[in-house]
């Protein structure tokens, strides 16, 4: 017996849209296997996703799902949680999706803390609308809307995450699925804002125009400017901006959860507590 | 819907309804038990199939890299599965240097 996967699947929808070997099959195979290890119910599970090719991974998954619009997924997300505590929020946006045009709302998710997991799925580029220049673009890359080379410099998001307040940070590659099955259950199961950067490849829309025409080289040049944390910390300081540490990057398991806190502003309201004062708060300004 | 227990005396088997011939399981494959064969109703000309399922060692790479939910392993309670040979290490090289297909006059080494 093979593992399941179609339990989970709204097979009427299978084959996926997907071009062939793009990753986002791969994480959404790894999210599946993760929510079974955890064992979780499926109408406890809400799959939030904006647009872009990422937004299409809350169509084949078989439980509560939204698909939104434009970078709004956290916002929607937010108040998903706010009116179900219970229930388990998981955000899929894409780098386009979560870092630009979503930017704001990704920031804001991550500093109040509210128990969301965010699996950003990393592709270097805006896939779906064919090839314009996204924050993680990298320099010197043939886009669409730059085709002599990009200029914008890029943007690490897992230090946005982590300088915005959210308790666990991680980044994992499309090329190690066992390894991102792990940090996915141990995002899921974290209380608290967890932000997953999941490195994914576009070798249609990126690999194409820059010497990656397979899936395999594009991986091969994921896994050539990636390497894990342990390794990362003990290169020289001025190496460390040419390569991106994957593995679990922040995890604190003490900071204040929204709707934690929320529910004493409801106890307040409701006069079954007095306000809220500056002492209440283990953390100090 | 998928077949999802094995077919029997079958390591590995493909649902060529959902794959897109991507290559990335031949790729990932340690043993040379999977390649690429032309297939014309394809879209992109091929289609994945299991060529020497007697050296499948069971280490669920294929499964876990095909992005498309199309290729399942066997339990280790179903099936025994072979150790790594220096064979399949060779034929895997062998299919990996001609574009993920079987050269047409491969020979076994011995």
């Amino acid at each position: 017996m093979a593992f399941n996967y179609d339990k989970y699947l709204r097979t009427n929808k299978m084959p996926t849209l997907w071009c062939w070997g793009c990753g986002d099959g791969v994480i959404l195979k790894a999210f599946i296997r993760a929510i079974d290890k955890l064992g979780w119910d499926k109408d406890d599970i809400c799959v939030v996703s904006g647009i872009g090719c990422s937004g299409r991974f809350s169509s084949y998954v078989d439980f509560n799902t939204v698909h939104t619009t434009h970078g709004r997924t956290i916002a929607f997300a937010t108040g998903i949680k706010l009116a179900n505590p219970d229930k388990h929020v998981i955000c899929v946006a894409g780098d386009g999706d979560g870092l630009a045009i979503g930017g704001n709302h990704t920031i804001h998710g991550c500093r109040r803390n509210i128990d969301m997991t965010l699996i950003l799925i990393n592709n270097f580029i805006y896939g779906l609308t064919n090839s314009q220049t996204s924050p993680t673009t990298p320099q010197g890359f043939w886009t669409v809307s730059q085709k002599v080379g990009n200029i914008d410099p890029t943007f690490d998001g897992c230090k946005l995450a982590e300088a915005a307040g959210a308790s666990f940070v991680a980044r994992e590659l499309v090329a190690a699925p066992k390894k991102l099955e792990k940090v996915l259950v141990q995002a899921m199961e974290h209380k608290g804002f967890s932000y997953v950067e999941v490195l994914s490849n576009c070798h249609i829309n990126l690999g194409r125009k820059n010497k990656m025409q397979s899936a395999m080289a594009n991986l091969d040049w994921i896994d050539s400017i990636s390497m894990s944390k342990k390794k990362w910390d003990n290169l020289p300081e001025e190496e460390k901006k040419n390569y991106l540490p994957t593995g679990i990057l922040k995890q604190d398991t003490e900071a204040p959860e929204y709707c934690d806190m929320y529910k004493e502003v409801q106890k307040a309201q409701q006069g079954e507590r007095g306000k809220l004062t500056q002492d209440d708060f283990a953390k100090k300004i | 819907m998928a077949v999802m227990t094995a077919p029997e005396n079958t390591p590995v088997w493909v649902d060529t309804s959902r794959c897109k011939a991507c290559d990335i399981c031949v790729d990932a494959c340690p043993a040379g038990v999977l390649s690429m064969q032309p297939e014309p109703t394809s879209v992109l000309g091929a289609m994945i199939s299991v060529i020497a399922p007697e050296s499948c060692i069971g280490c669920n790479e294929c499964e876990l890299s095909c992005p498309d939910f199309a290729i399942f392993v066997a339990d280790k309670k179903e099936f025994k599965f072979a150790k790594l040979t220096k064979d399949a290490k060779a034929r895997q090289e062998a299919i990996v240097k001609n574009g993920y297909k079987l050269p047409a006059d491969y020979k076994e080494a011995n």
